[in-house]
């Protein structure tokens, strides 16, 4: 029998269709060795599906039957519900919410055959659940109860199958690229055999190289199942040899195409209406139109229409910025880091543009950021010369407001750089707060109005002058945020990966604007991939590892170094005495130490756990450097608070310093240290315990012995692991906003405003990535009320060992403090 | 996996929604962890506030409210029992793990400031996500929150007790702003940006003031 996915009436568990009894694990046909399973039937009749909150449907009338083992490749401009389409099949869509409408019928699967489908997004980082990569291939076996004996072949056999084999299963998923990530989600999928592949811009976010892996990766892995699979992807050409079908979607509406590829990407109507509407159909690349730049001209900042094009004229452009010797890194020379890149010479001439190639990790983003005065210089030299002469000679020295008349930065996630609530505003921002070299307002209000105005008009933003940026569609919000560099004027424009991710119709219009930017004598710098635009904008291309006298140590593709904020302890840690027992016995020991010292304060228990605990230290597996590392707060936390007890604490013994209403006592003052020294010798024992434990064996333990719900202990530990990824995402804010005239060295308060609204930012980022990563997790078949453990959380003789140690420094604590007479009982005073 | 496949039960009850999606757990778990890493940033560009103290140590309380904004932000967004306890001891857990001053006992200051909040919108019965709640609950997180600093774990013995009120104090009037209001504003101005457009608070921007 199948399962209608048809909304309020019927709820679909994430990933799982057919047999609505339910109840027992599922055992796919064949989960023996080899993972084959018979691909699933997909029927659609006038189906239709309208978002909570929204007027119209997403999709309507859909009618289509897709054959056991059919690849089908879904298109149609953005908007057309191609994602919710692939969302329902998964079955996330929200069935059980009352604003959601559902017509039709969408049925997966003919016949008994239970049906396990697998969804695979674009964001790599929301692709990974788990920190390490066996435990993310296993999770969603885990959720569909396959039994453990059987998880981990079916681990092993999907790592080789997408091409990951050679890693070990420990192996850090923090430390993969993108490529990589989307293969290993792709394994994960693979371990649930799964009869329905569903791919939702698998390779969006992936450079030309991480393309081409992950589809090889797929193309293998459908042939070897014979699953059906319906692929959503916005550059055609990649996938357009590896599907039988192409479905055509309409926004708002149902199939208005269906063919094989060569029928519906032959020279036609079809052809061309996806062409009208943005679509990368094979074999097409937007023609510039060179009326569009001129009609550009006097509204996109430059001089009047007439003049000679600067590129073309002989007399040499003058020279606006040049670096001599430059070299990029992250790190500091100081610290002994080597530099990504050394050894730049360059020079930006007024109308140059400068294409950057290369692979990931070679330095690209990090020499934009770099020319765009938001890093400082590793070392040489980056100079930017001023008519003045007033300002510093390198930008990273500048204030924003000097920065966004004279370098414009584009960040390739356009969220990141919108800062304030309207299209309009966000256009106007800039602009009103751009400075002259005297540090007089550049713009006046009505220059500002009047720019805006046919910025907008020019943009095709004008009906959404008031929409909030954070709603526009992808292509607005790219336009909007190149707009809003562009507003002030800049004479350097620097652009990261500009056309990711854009519709045909937008990647055009980027292009116009910048063959108009650079025919006004404005100086571009892309790092890109694209070499159509490249070409589009006249621009030199060069491979970022030429243009290094001798490159770096690059890192590795997406070894984000030693510096990334992460919870995970160190390897030496994880692998320690205490790093090998189990997580609740180490908690229990914590407990044993900590209660005394909550209950007494005196000079004696403390004084032995901070000892006792100095001596555990080499259990531990954590360094001297690192413990103190992480300890040094502790340290000023405990000696403000001995401060505040002398300066307020009831005053006894003699009077050693009176002024006013302050008085400080020999009373007092030991009040102050003993309580400094409690506040230190809490924390000290829970850092040891801290750095030594791993995160995921907390959650197994707490899980399988502690028995707390599962869905909410996994379900932390998923946002856990985006702790490093917050807090990188967190500095690029930073400097994205810093490009947009946003904060640095203003008065306490302007630096409050743009902290706080750099939390803001950071919020919306994180809960749009949560949402993503609820829709993999559910995708996964998570949420459901059993799950088998790839892991068991086991107690040995080792746990038992730390609990009676822990038992036993209590007890000595509490003796020791009670035969000297030192055992204060704090709530007796 | 026994998911109970549900296949008519079309809900005519107009109550809002009590049970728990997947969604609502990870939005959750995310914002218990995104406040880790703004407090790991606040720290970096903030360390030494303490100095402002100096004078007269119970005024840090003042800032508290920074420290209890999960737990109200938590259950504005998400709208369902136990949010704003489970975000705030999430949070705690995630300071724990990187580093926090209170060691173990920082799991106790999460449960009981998360408990403060969950008290209000408990008495409210999950229905009322406007300012004043907003406000009570930043208010609620700093009395329990002190109540337990001051007098069960007793971080501070030796203070005399107007000092402790003054402590306590100084930290309502941070809760009720920075915690309450702060995290009610910010609720209204995220739900603007349609990144809550599946959650129970994806209106937060158009529902009255007092709601």
């Amino acid at each position: 029998m199948s399962a209608e996915v048809t909304g309020p009436e019927t709820r679909t568990a994430g990933a799982r269709h057919g047999d609505p009894a339910g109840g027992t694990a599922p055992r796919p046909a064949g989960s023996t060795a080899e993972a084959t399973t018979a691909g699933a039937e997909v029927v659609a009749s006038g189906w239709g599906w309208r978002h909570a909150g929204r007027e119209k449907p997403a999709l309507a009338g859909v009618d289509f039957r897709i054959a056991p083992g059919e690849r089908v490749l879904l298109v149609g401009p953005s908007g057309a519900g191609k994602s919710t389409l692939l969302h329902a099949l998964a079955g996330v869509l929200p069935a059980d919410d009352d604003e959601a409408e559902s017509t039709g019928s969408l049925l997966v699967g003919a016949g008994a055959e239970r049906v396990t489908t697998g969804l695979m997004q674009q964001d790599p980082e929301t692709q990974v659940v788990q920190s390490k990569v066996g435990d993310d291939v296993a999770f969603g076996a885990e959720n569909l109860a396959v039994p453990r004996e059987e998880i981990w072949p079916r681990v092993r056999q999907a790592l080789d199958a997408v091409g990951l084999g050679g890693l070990p299963l420990d192996h850090p998923t923090s430390s993969l690229s993108g490529g990589q990530k989307q293969r290993l989600a792709l394994a994960g999928i693979l371990a649930m055999r799964p009869s329905l592949l569903l791919l939702d811009e698998p390779t969006a976010n992936l450079d030309p190289d991480g393309v081409e892996e992950v589809r090889d990766a797929v193309v293998r892995v459908l042939e070897r199942t014979g699953a059906t699979a319906f692929i959503v992807e916005h550059r055609l050409a990649a996938w357009a040899p590896h599907v039988d079908r192409v479905l055509v979607l309409e926004p708002s509406g149902g199939v208005i195409a269906s063919g094989t590829p060569e029928q519906l990407f032959a020279p036609g109507e079809t052809r061309e209406r996806l062409i009208a509407a943005g679509v990368w159909v094979p074999g097409f690349v937007p023609e510039v139109s060179v009326d569009a730049v001129a009609a550009a001209r006097g509204t996109a900042g430059g001089p009047a229409g007439g003049e000679a094009d600067r590129t073309a004229s002989p007399a040499p452009a003058p020279c606006v910025a040049m670096a001599r010797g430059l070299a990029v890194g992250r790190g500091s020379a100081k610290r002994g880091d080597a530099p990504t890149l050394a050894g730049v010479d360059l020079d930006l001439t007024a109308g140059r543009a400068l294409c950057v190639t290369g692979p990931n990790g070679a330095g690209k983003s990090t020499l934009a950021l770099t020319l765009g005065g938001l890093l400082p210089e590793f070392g040489g030299e980056y100079a930017y010369t001023t008519a003045s002469g007033r300002l510093p000679r390198r930008p990273y020295r500048w204030r924003a407001a000097d920065l966004v008349s004279r370098i414009g930065s584009v960040f390739q996630e356009p969220e990141h750089q919108f800062v304030t609530a309207t299209v309009r505003e966000e256009l106007e921002y800039g602009q009103r707060h751009a400075r002259d070299d005297g540090g007089e307002p550049l713009f006046s209000e009505e220059e500002i109005a009047d720019r805006t105005d046919r910025l907008l008009e020019r943009l095709r933003l004008a009906e959404l002058a008031d929409a909030n940026p954070f709603t526009l569609s992808g292509g607005e919000k790219r336009r909007l945020s190149v707009a809003a560099v562009l507003a002030t004027r800049p004479r350097v424009l620097v652009l990261d990966e500009p056309t990711f991710g854009q519709d045909a119709n937008t990647w055009r219009e980027l292009a116009e604007l910048m063959l108009a930017e650079r025919r006004a004598g404005t100086v571009i710098v892309a790092v890109t991939h694209d070499e159509h635009f490249a070409a589009a904008i006249g621009a030199e291309q060069v491979d970022v590892r030429d243009l290094a006298e001798h490159p770096g140590t690059a890192a590795p593709a997406g070894n984000r170094g030693p510096g990334r904020l992460s919870l995970e302890p160190s390897a030496r840690a994880s692998t320690s005495y205490l790093g090998r027992a189990n997580p609740l016995a180490k908690l229990v020991a914590l407990a044993c130490v900590t209660i005394p010292l909550v209950v007494s304060m005196d000079f004696v228990s403390a004084g032995i756990v901070v000892a006792a605990t100095l001596a555990m230290l080499p259990l531990s597996g954590v360094r001297i450097v690192d413990f103190l590392r992480r300890t040094w707060p502790l340290m000023i936390a405990a000696v403000f608070a001995a401060w505040g007890t002398a300066l307020v604490g009831e005053k006894t013994g003699e009077i050693l310093f009176e002024a006013g209403w302050y008085s400080i006592s020999t009373g007092s003052v030991t009040g102050g240290l003993a309580t400094g020294l409690r506040i230190f010798a809490v924390a000290l024992p829970a850092v040891l315990i801290v750095a030594s434990t791993d995160p995921t064996d907390l959650a197994t333990g707490l899980a399988q012995k502690a028995r707390l719900p599962h869905r909410f202990v996994l379900g932390a530990l998923a946002a856990m692991r985006l702790v490093g990824l917050l807090a990188e995402e967190w500095q690029v804010l930073g400097m994205a906003r810093r490009a947009r005239g946003v904060g640095s060295n203003g008065s306490p308060w302007q630096r409050m405003k743009a902290n706080g609204g750099q939390a803001f930012g950071l919020i919306v980022q994180a809960i749009r990535r949560a949402s993503r990563l609820a829709v993999s997790m559910e995708a996964k078949g998570f949420g459901g009320p059993e799950r088998t453990w790839a892991h068991d959380s086991v107690f040995t003789g080792r746990d038992a060992v730390v609990v009676l140690g822990g038992l036993l420094l209590g007890v000595v604590a509490v003796s020791a403090a009670m035969a000297l007479g030192a055992w204060n009982v704090v709530w007796a005073s | 996996m026994a998911t109970p496949i549900n296949p008519a039960a079309p809900s005519t009850a107009k109550a809002p929604q009590r049970a728990w999606r997947v969604v609502d757990i990870v939005v959750a778990s995310v914002i218990a962890v995104v406040s880790g890493v703004i407090f790991w940033a606040w720290n970096m560009s903030y360390a030494g506030l303490d100095f402002l103290w100096v004078a007269f140590p119970p005024s840090s309380g003042l800032v508290m409210g920074m420290w209890l904004f999960p737990g109200v932000l938590g259950a504005l967004i998400i709208r369902k029992p136990g949010a704003a306890l489970y975000c705030e001891l999430l949070a705690a857990i995630v300071s724990a793990f990187m580093g926090s001053q209170w060691g173990l006992t920082v799991l106790m200051s999460g449960l009981v400031q998360g408990l403060g909040a969950e008290v209000v919108f408990a008495s409210l019965r999950y229905r009322r996500w406007g300012l004043p709640a907003a406000m009570v609950a930043g208010g609620g997180m700093a009395l329990f929150g002190t109540f337990n600093e001051l007098f069960i774990v007793n971080w501070f013995p030796m203070y005399t007790l107007p000092m402790k009120f003054a402590y306590m104090g100084f930290a309502i009037v941070s809760g009720v702003v920075i915690a309450g209001l702060v995290s009610w504003v910010a609720t209204r101005a995220i739900a603007r940006t349609g990144a809550l457009s599946s959650l129970a608070s994806r209106r937060a921007a158009q529902e009255p003031v007092a709601g």
